[in-house]
């Protein structure tokens, strides 16, 4: 009796432990993506897209043209010697800060092509547009960062899994200028829709950029129209540097990447103190002698720059320490008084000399164009150190080779080798 | 007729031998009675008995009285008879005898109206009494061994002290006595009353027992590839996991040494590499619970941690390896790399002994020498040449931008810093375990406790492991045994940063300058990464972090065994491995991570891995025909519960929990889980023990894939022929088996929980704000990863059993393969899981065992090779991948061949130098890279196929010797034509690139001008044109090591019995005493990735230590 009890159990039990609906199981952190995106999805979605295009890139891709424009170098090398052999180990097909850079944008790219895709078939509301025009500032942004690093990238104009060849460096500016059209007509208003918050897009941010864009193709006069426009905006004014690198309020940042600790891995603080210093960092690169000695002693911007800690040299403009993270300025006011100054050519010394007289400096003069491109290249040296510009601005003016002494090669960086071997319908650059 | 009287007249027949007369008289008797049986009937009268205490002649009359019956009898007989109780009324005769004769030494058969009284069966012939010892050769009690009556039913087990008695024998009784693992001996009793029973060591190994999935089997049976290892005194090696246990002791089975930290991960992989993606790690199944394979530490510290660590070694009692697809393939889809089962010690019935084991030992880093760095004055030679090389080959002059100056001595006429010295140690060990055994025909039972300490030969690190076992089985009753077998464990490891991580200790105690120091003159830290130091002070990184990794964990099963006929069995277990861990790593103020404010992680998992198992078995012998068949259910689910919070802010050094911390910088949970469900079912059939079959099939089910692409089927046959049994075999002291099988395995290790699934996650946001983002494409068409493979061995056994050899060869083609493939980032990822190719391994195992005795010196040896090879059949698109710094995956290459740059020599003069690389900076004395394609530039393209981290072959080779009363073994383990990557070579040998010292030896080297050398190149500043990743840096990893040298003493058992003691042994053991090996590094078998495609790269994880034991082993 006992037996047949135990029996009548033992098959409850294994039927009770057949579990094979125990199978379907799903994470408790995401959803299945298969679902059509909802309005309500796709606002969240657009927080996601700030958040891909700050982060994929990577810590570096936002300093590489301070890295490969001269005026800094490896933490470990001895009084600026060897820079060209710093910038030439960066140049290389395999070097990883290629690599992470070229996939970090495409990464952020699929994010926002996702959204615009999404936003197709979504009603053409105010909120929607909103979004659209948003979404189409961060593709014009991720084809900038692109196209000024590697020349002619490919374009997606939606997410594909298909090998696509190069797109030539004209199409991808035509593109970014699109984009940027739509992203100044729908993107919210920097004063009324977002209330001055420029850690967020606006239509204005949108302008900023074309305006660098501009510039990059040589567009002066279209360049300075633009910046001036922002210029006369009344709620941008110069402000000093302690607040914009301070993360303080401020009336000049027109867009910056909020980058809190919590939400980031862009820790570029770490990258420039020494581990000695009380901001500790792990100290990898650190300014040229000469980029020390540029800022004059009444330039207020030389202590927020730079600083000497115990004798070594450290960039001062991302102060958070080891651990911390900084915010990340896209465009300020302060780059609109330059593009202006230079669009117009000698005609922009007065923007020049009012941009100097903030930072404490007294005006200039020129005798011709090509001093005033110099005094203002210089100027541009100074004001944007540090934030990504120095090699760019070297290779548009087309004095990269003099000034910096690399190679001719070096005007572009290496299209990534593991990409090359993936996708055989890229072509490298000349010269690697 | 009254009774019939027959005795006497026989015993008068002196002049007989008295066996002929007794011959005699019972045939008579006997052959009277078969005469009779066939008329026999029932007696149907109603008897009726009251007899207290009288003769049984007396109890006859009274029968006869009452019947027609009469008695037959002799008187020799009767005399034996014991009086008579009984008390009877109106039964039946046959009711009334069986009553009778119940309490006499006799029995009796009724033959038509006679009882013929007559001696019962089993003592026909005169029985005798024997009392008996057994012990082994050397002299060691056996407690517990069987000990039987040849041809009959009785039998008895030795008791503690290996003592028998065994009664009522006949006088020509032999007795048979078996003990597990010794050979089975036949004793002729003769006239003996008491005898000593020596039993041999088995020899022949196919009387074997070994634990396959889901059961048991003896070796002889066994038709597939099967290895295993059953620790002893002699070949017991401490070591913190069972799976260094059989490092060096199996063909195909290969277990990487590991690093020198204590608790740190190790390789084994068994018959190659069996998968891409993953670490390649075999399933271990510990008493019959599959466990999941993870890294025992959450934060990366440079390294992983080995979860088998855990456990403990001394609890083991025999490690089997399921090799081939016919043993592994009932567990399915996780068998692919094999499957190692390990079978933890339970009670044995008749056996009760406590034993205590304990050693202490001493541990430091070997080979230091081989990493001398060069002295200040050296450094500075280099250093400057290379500068002076530099300015000039550029044209630089003081005072231009680009000068580098030169560097003189800071400290001139100070002791300069042995900066490896001062973080090393001559490192503790001490471990201890105690176990108590018993058992009774109905419960047996194994308790043990262990504790280990085992400190780091790099100060501050220390692993501490606490282990407890319970084991007990009970019959309940005669159809149900319970049981429960249960290990539990905490251990706490005080890591180092190794590997690759920033602060790696061994690694940043190299390539310092050589006049730096630790402390300033006031006693503050020199920090690394400054003009005063190079790189982090390793001694500051160690004094100024607390690491805690403490891990609780509970492996264990109950089981209930339903017994439903003599065949039919069903086991039930629930099993559960519950692991929870907490990983701490605090950095003081002072630490270069403490962020200048102080800085604690606090990471935590529970991991959890349940078991549901229904095993229904069916064993039956037919005949000649014998058939061992199960079928099963069983359900696995893991659930893996993290968090983690990171906190800065202390106050002082002395806080270190999180409230105190004045920022969360970041907190975050986790959970994930995934599940299998099986149904399996195997059928080992054998006839006439020559001819065996096996057929097994399991089926499961992964929550890892898509619905339509979740059940997999993994069949497999198995067939052995014991061709030494068949009649026409003539070498009687000769055993041939041979075996052949196939089957499929599978894989689903390595890829994400949700792989199949494309996700939207949240957590992507910004500014406070919460956001979604694509996480993973998905992949729906995700499938199993199969190896089919075909395995056909033979198992030889010659000279009655003193040398044994095994062979097999196998090749397994491995489809699907399962791999996070690298796609082109403009479709938005970097990769995507995929299938995408297949594989294929082949190999030879050879096994070698000899023992031979001379006189009193006994010697066994066992050797073991194993030649496997690896070659990628085909790839999605079948073009090569990059993977890593230098390695690729290419079809018709190995799986972990290196692809690099091939070093020709050094250009000895400018005008060797290719234009394109003299305008890139290249001169005389550097690095002459092979230009494969001849465009005068060196580049990605000019990389090529150089070597592999897979060896050519590798093995072990253990000796004991036994002499009396001592043992000693050498334990040697080796592999051949394997290649290693020295990465640390690019930090130590860097000569004057930066500003980091470099070893002495390449300094000595260096290319000074043209025929100075072809090895090493010149000292230049800035250019890591020599550092590329070459075949400068590769070396041949082929090694010999004596892995361990012990020898023991056994005291006299005279002795130990004044000390009651059954046992105890002395030993002193060495570990990795020394190394045969060409290679420039400290360790060829270190490696700082584990997984297949990366392995054999050295980049200074810690090598492992030479230890130099003592230790007794007493049993009570």
């Amino acid at each position: 009796m006992k037996f047949n009890i135990s029996i009548i159990l033992i098959m409850a039990l294994i039927i009770a432990s057949s579990c094979s609906n125990q199978l379907d199981l799903y994470p408790r952190s995401a959803v299945s993506s298969d679902a059509e995106l909802t309005e309500e999805d796709a606002s969240s979605f657009l927080i996601g897209v700030y958040q891909s295009v700050q982060n994929d890139p990577g810590r570096e891709s936002y300093i590489l043209a301070d890295l490969l424009g001269g005026d800094m170098n490896s933490a470990s090398s001895t009084n600026g010697g060897g820079t060209n052999a710093f910038i030439s180990n960066i140049m290389r097909p395999e070097h990883s800060y290629v690599n992470s850079s070229w996939k970090g944008y495409y990464e952020a790219l699929y994010q926002v092509n996702t959204l615009l895709t999404s936003l197709l078939t979504l009603p053409n509301n105010s909120e929607m547009n909103k979004n659209r025009g948003v979404s189409h500032y961060f593709r014009a942004f991720i084809y900038t960062s692109l196209v000024t690093k590697f020349g002619g990238v490919p374009i997606l104009k939606e997410n594909s899994l298909e090998r696509m060849p190069r797109n030539t460096v004209e199409e991808v500016y035509a593109f970014i200028e699109e984009d940027l059209q739509i992203a100044i007509d729908l993107a919210p208003e920097f004063s009324g829709d977002l209330g001055g918050d420029f850690n967020s897009v606006s239509s204005d941010a949108a302008k900023a950029l074309l305006a660098r864009v501009k510039l990059l193709q040589g567009k002066k006069m279209e360049a300075a129209t633009l910046a001036e426009e922002l210029i006369a905006a009344p709620y941008f004014q110069l402000d000093s540097f302690e607040k914009i690198f301070r993360r303080e309020g401020n009336s000049e940042i027109i867009f910056a990447f909020v980058n809190l600790t919590m939400e980031s891995n862009i820790n570029l603080s770490t990258l420039f103190y020494t581990y000695a210093h009380p901001q500790s960092g792990s100290y990898v690169f650190k300014p040229n002698p000469w980029a020390m000695q540029m800022f004059s002693p009444e330039d207020v911007r030389g202590p927020i720059s730079v600083d000497t800690y115990e004798g070594l040299d450290v960039v001062n403009k991302y102060p958070s320490g080891q651990t911390g993270t900084d915010q990340l300025n896209v465009s300020r006011l302060a780059e609109l008084y330059l593009i202006s100054a230079e669009g117009q050519g000698l005609a922009g010394l007065p923007r020049l000399n009012e941009l100097r007289a903030a930072r404490g400096l007294e005006p200039v003069s020129a005798g011709n164009e090509d001093q005033f491109l110099d005094l203002l290249l210089e100027e541009r040296r100074r004001e944007l150190f540090g934030e990504g510009f120095r090699w760019m601005d070297l290779v548009r003016t087309d004095k990269a080779i003099d000034q910096i002494g690399i190679q001719d090669r070096e005007t572009l960086m290496p299209i990534p080798e593991t990409e090359l071997l993936l996708n055989k319908n890229l072509v490298q650059n000349p010269g690697y | 007729m009254k009774f019939t009287y027959l005795g006497q007249g026989g015993l008068r027949l002196s002049f007989a031998p008295p066996n002929y007369l007794l011959v005699m008289k019972w045939t008579l008797i006997l052959s009277l009675a078969f005469c009779f049986q066939v008329t026999a009937k029932v007696h149907s009268q109603d008897l009726t008995l009251k007899i207290n205490g009288q003769q049984l002649t007396e109890v006859f009359a009274a029968i006869e009285d009452q019947t027609d019956i009469s008695f037959v009898y002799s008187d020799e007989m009767i005399r034996q008879a014991k009086p008579v109780h009984i008390n009877l009324s109106k039964v039946s005769l046959e009711e009334a005898l069986p009553m009778v004769f119940a309490q006499q030494p006799f029995t009796y058969q009724l033959v038509d109206q006679y009882v013929v009284i007559k001696a019962k069966p089993s003592a026909e012939r005169e029985e005798i009494a024997i009392s008996g010892t057994v012990k082994s050769q050397n002299g060691e009690l056996l407690p517990g061994a069987t000990v039987r009556l040849k041809g009959g039913s009785k039998g008895t087990v030795t008791d503690i002290d290996g003592k028998f008695t065994l009664s009522m024998l006949p006088d020509d009784a032999v007795l048979v006595v078996s003990y597990i693992g010794y050979d089975s001996q036949e004793i002729a009793l003769g006239s003996k009353s008491e005898v000593v029973i020596i039993l041999n060591p088995s020899d022949n190994s196919l009387s074997e027992i070994v634990v396959i999935g889901y059961g048991q089997q003896e070796r002889k049976q066994v038709s597939s590839a099967i290895a295993d290892f059953k620790p002893t005194e002699e070949n017991f090696r401490q070591v913190q996991g069972p799976d260094q246990l059989i490092q060096g002791r199996m063909a195909g089975v290969y277990v990487g040494a590991g690093g020198g930290t204590p608790g740190s991960d190790i390789r084994v992989s068994i018959r190659g590499i069996g998968s891409l993606s993953g670490q390649n790690e075999p399933l271990y199944v510990v008493d019959g619970i599959p466990l999941v394979n993870h890294n025992a530490a959450l934060f990366d510290l440079g390294e992983g941690m080995n979860p088998l660590a855990e456990l403990n070694p001394n609890d083991i009692e025999s490690i089997e390896v399921l090799k081939d697809a016919a043993s592994a393939a009932i567990y399915g889809s996780r068998a692919t790399n094999g499957v190692v089962i390990i079978t933890t010690k339970s009670g044995k019935e008749g056996k009760s002994s406590f034993n205590i084991q304990s050693n202490i030992g001493v541990q430091y880093l070997p080979n230091v020498n081989k990493l001398k760095m060069a002295d200040s004055d050296l450094y500075l030679e280099v250093l400057n040449e290379a500068r002076f090389n530099y300015n000039e080959q550029n044209g630089y002059q003081p005072g231009d931008g680009n000068f580098v100056n030169y560097q003189e001595n800071p400290y001139p006429g100070y002791p300069e810093t042995d900066w490896l010295d001062i973080v090393t140690r001559n490192a503790l060990v001490s471990n201890v375990n105690m176990s108590f055994s018993s058992g009774t025909k109905k419960t047996k039972l194994y308790l043990s406790g262990g504790y280990l300490n085992q400190q780091g030969v790099m100060e501050s690190n220390e692993y501490k492991k606490y282990n407890t076992k319970v084991n007990i089985t009970h019959q309940a009753t005669s159809w149900l045994e319970v049981g429960t077998n249960t290990n539990l464990s905490f251990s706490r490891n005080n890591r180092i940063p190794n590997g690759n991580y920033g602060s790696a200790i061994m690694l940043r105690s190299m390539g310092q300058r050589p006049f730096d120091r630790p402390f300033k003159p006031n006693g503050e830290y020199y920090v690394g990464g400054t003009e005063e130091l190079l790189y982090h002070n390793n001694v500051q990184i160690l004094n100024e972090q607390n690491t805690k990794l403490d891990n609780y964990r509970m492996l264990g099963n109950v089981h209930a065994d339903i017994r439903f006929s003599p065949s039919f069995h069903l086991k039930n277990t629930f099993g559960m491995d519950a692991i929870y861990t907490e990983d701490y790593l605090y950095y003081t103020d002072k630490h270069p991570y403490g962020a200048g404010q102080g800085r604690l992680l606090d990471e935590r998992r529970m991991m959890t891995n349940g078991l549901i198992e229904n095993t229904l078995y069916f064993d039956h012998t037919f005949g000649k025909l014998t058939i061992n068949a199960l079928a099963g259910h069983s359900f696995q689910k893991v659930t893996t519960s993290v968090n983690s919070i990171d906190g800065r802010g202390f106050p002082s050094p002395s806080f270190d929990v999180l409230s105190v911390a004045s920022e969360i910088a970041s907190a975050s949970s986790g959970f994930g889980q995934n599940s299998l469900e099986s149904y399996y079912s195997r059928a080992n059939l054998s006839y006439a023990d020559k001819y065996m079959l096996s057929l097994s099939i399991r089926a499961d089910g992964s929550s890892k894939f898509s619905p339509e692409k979740r059940y997999g089927s993994f069949p497999s046959i198995s067939a052995g022929w014991n061709i030494s049994d068949e009649p026409f075999w003539s070498l009687s002291r000769t055993d041939l088996k041979f075996r052949a099988s196939y089957g499929a395995t599978g894989n689903q290790d390595g890829i994400g929980s949700y792989a199949y699934q494309a996700l939207m996650s949240g957590g992507a946001n910004y500014d406070g704000n919460s956001g979604l983002s694509i996480s993973t494409f998905g992949n729906p068409e995700l499938t199993w990863e199969t190896a089919k493979q075909f395995d056909i061995g033979v198992d030889l056994g010659m000279f009655a059993g003193k040398l044994h050899l095994t062979a097999d060869y196998f090749i397994k083609n491995t489809e699907n393969l399962l791999y996070n493939m690298p796609i082109h980032a403009t479709s938005g990822f970097s990769s995507v899981t995929s299938n995408i190719g297949s594989m294929q391994n082949r190999g030879l195992e050879l096994m070698i065992a000899y023992q031979h005795r001379f006189g009193e010196l006994e010697w066994q040896s066992d050797f073991n090779i194993s030649f496997i090879d690896n070659e990628l059949t085909s790839l999605l698109g079948d073009e090569p991948l990059l993977i890593g710094a230098n390695r690729t995956l290419q079809v018709g290459e190995e799986v972990g061949s290196f692809y690099m740059y091939k070093m020709l020599g050094i250009f000895q003069s400018d005008e060797e130098v290719p234009q394109l690389l003299f305008d890139q900076g290249v001169r005389a004395g550097d690095v002459h890279y092979e230009d494969v394609n001849n465009d005068g530039i060196i580049n990605v393209d000019d990389r090529q196929i150089i070597g592999t981290s897979n060896p050519d072959y590798y093995g072990g080779w253990s000796n004991t010797f036994k002499y009396k009363n001592f043992d000693l073994s050498a334990f040697l383990t080796y592999s051949q034509g394997s290649e290693i990557y020295a990465t640390w070579r690019i930090t130590t040998d860097r000569l004057g690139i930066g500003a980091q010292g470099f070893r002495e030896e390449v300094a000595l080297d260096r290319w000074t001008g043209p025929g100075t050398s072809n090895e090493v190149p010149r000292a230049y500043h800035g250019s890591g044109y020599n550092l590329n990743n070459s075949s400068r840096f590769l070396e041949d990893a082929s090694f010999v090591r004596l892995r361990t040298l012990s020898l023991g003493y056994t005291l006299p058992k005279a002795f130990l019995s004044k000390l009651q003691m059954s046992h105890l042994r002395f030993f002193v053991q060495g570990e990795n005493l020394y190394l045969f090996s060409k290679y420039s590094g400290v360790d060829p078998e270190v490696s700082k990735n584990y997984d297949a495609r990366f392995m054999g790269d050295d980049n200074m994880n810690l090598p492992q230590p030479r230890t130099i034991r003592v230790g007794l082993n007493a049993t009570f």
